[in-house]
């Protein structure tokens, strides 16, 4: 199914959950924070949250910048 | 001094009066070089979408989080929703509850939108956030903020990444007379003289990113940064002597040789 991740299309398995999403991406669930279409997710329910197609996903961390 | 002038917001302790950036770094390398040459214990970072190609290395490798304490920011947020969703997300990391909180007004100058600063402000209050906003040197919207429940607040010296230093030490005075929240000159400071400036002035602490990280030798800057903020803090504590416009002798004028 395809999924956009950071404004890209992406290939996952049927039924992926964020769990296995993430585990395919190789990040650590512990430095981000995902919102799935426009809802953000708490950490404990990665594992239960089964990706649909279509499905729009922000995954942030934190990344240089002082100001501006 | 250092042992017991402490930076206390939000009930929160840190020794040290400077606060620093991790944009514009050379490398990751000398920006953690250069942060353990600063003394500081407050890194602020932004908050942006991962890159999915894993190959680049990660800020966080980079930054001890258990010396650190980590200080997210809003930069690039435009309207207080933008900064609000931004700030929910950096929190949802888990690492920090404080955020900077940055919405730029105006592209060229990036100025704050003082508007949507305060609305952004209301709301992270009420949600539980530590809020520090980066705000114009401005008494009323300095005051308007900290009733709020700004937990500090961060008036600029100049524009983001100027290097113009502190364009207007009285204001900042002004806001210090009103204040009962720190202040934090956030933004303008180009080299040392300019932080030791704002510490002067009794500034509770300097937040800079590009003065550090943009100059020639960045952890020689960023030693000279730490040097300067303890050195405006002593002066401070130390009380300064008058200005006068004539010289006064300061030695004795009797016993001269005839």
């Amino acid at each position: 199914m395809e999924l956009i991740v950071n404004g890209k299309r992406l290939e996952a398995a049927e039924g992926a959950s964020l769990t296995a999403l993430l585990n395919q991406l190789r990040i650590d669930p512990l430095r981000v924070a995902v919102q799935l279409n426009l809802e953000i997710i708490k950490r404990e329910r990665y594992e239960k949250t089964a990706l649909k197609a279509g499905d729009r996903l922000e995954i942030i961390s934190f990344m240089a910048g002082g100001a501006d | 001094m250092e042992k017991t002038d402490i930076l206390t917001f939000a009930g929160r302790e840190f020794r040290s009066r400077l606060i620093v950036g991790t944009g514009k770094y050379p490398d990751y390398r000398s920006m953690r070089r250069a942060h353990d040459a600063s003394g500081a214990e407050l890194v602020t970072v932004a908050v942006r979408r991962v890159n999915l190609d894993r190959t680049q290395e990660s800020l966080l490798d980079y930054i001890d989080t258990k010396r650190y304490t980590l200080l997210p920011n809003t930069a690039g947020c435009y309207t207080a929703e933008e900064a609000i969703k931004t700030a929910f997300l950096a929190r949802e990391v888990g690492l920090s509850d404080l955020v900077k909180l940055e919405v730029i007004g105006d592209q060229r100058t990036l100025f704050p939108d003082n508007e949507e600063l305060l609305k952004a402000t209301r709301v992270l209050v009420k949600e539980g956030f530590v809020v520090l906003p980066y705000t114009n040197d401005d008494p009323v919207m300095a005051k308007k903020l900290e009733d709020a429940g700004a937990a500090a607040v961060m008036p600029l010296g100049a524009p983001i990444g100027s290097g113009l230093g502190v364009r207007n030490p009285y204001n900042i005075k002004i806001i210090l007379e009103t204040a009962r929240v720190p202040v934090i000159v956030d933004a303008g400071v180009g080299t040392a003289s300019d932080a030791a400036i704002a510490m002067e002035l009794g500034c509770d602490g300097v937040l800079m990113n590009t003065g550090i990280a943009g100059a020639k030798d960045p952890v020689a800057m960023a030693e000279a940064m730490r040097h300067a903020v303890l050195a405006g803090r002593l002066a401070y504590l130390a009380g300064r002597i008058p200005r006068k416009l004539y010289g006064t002798a300061s030695s004795p004028l009797e016993g001269m040789i005839e």
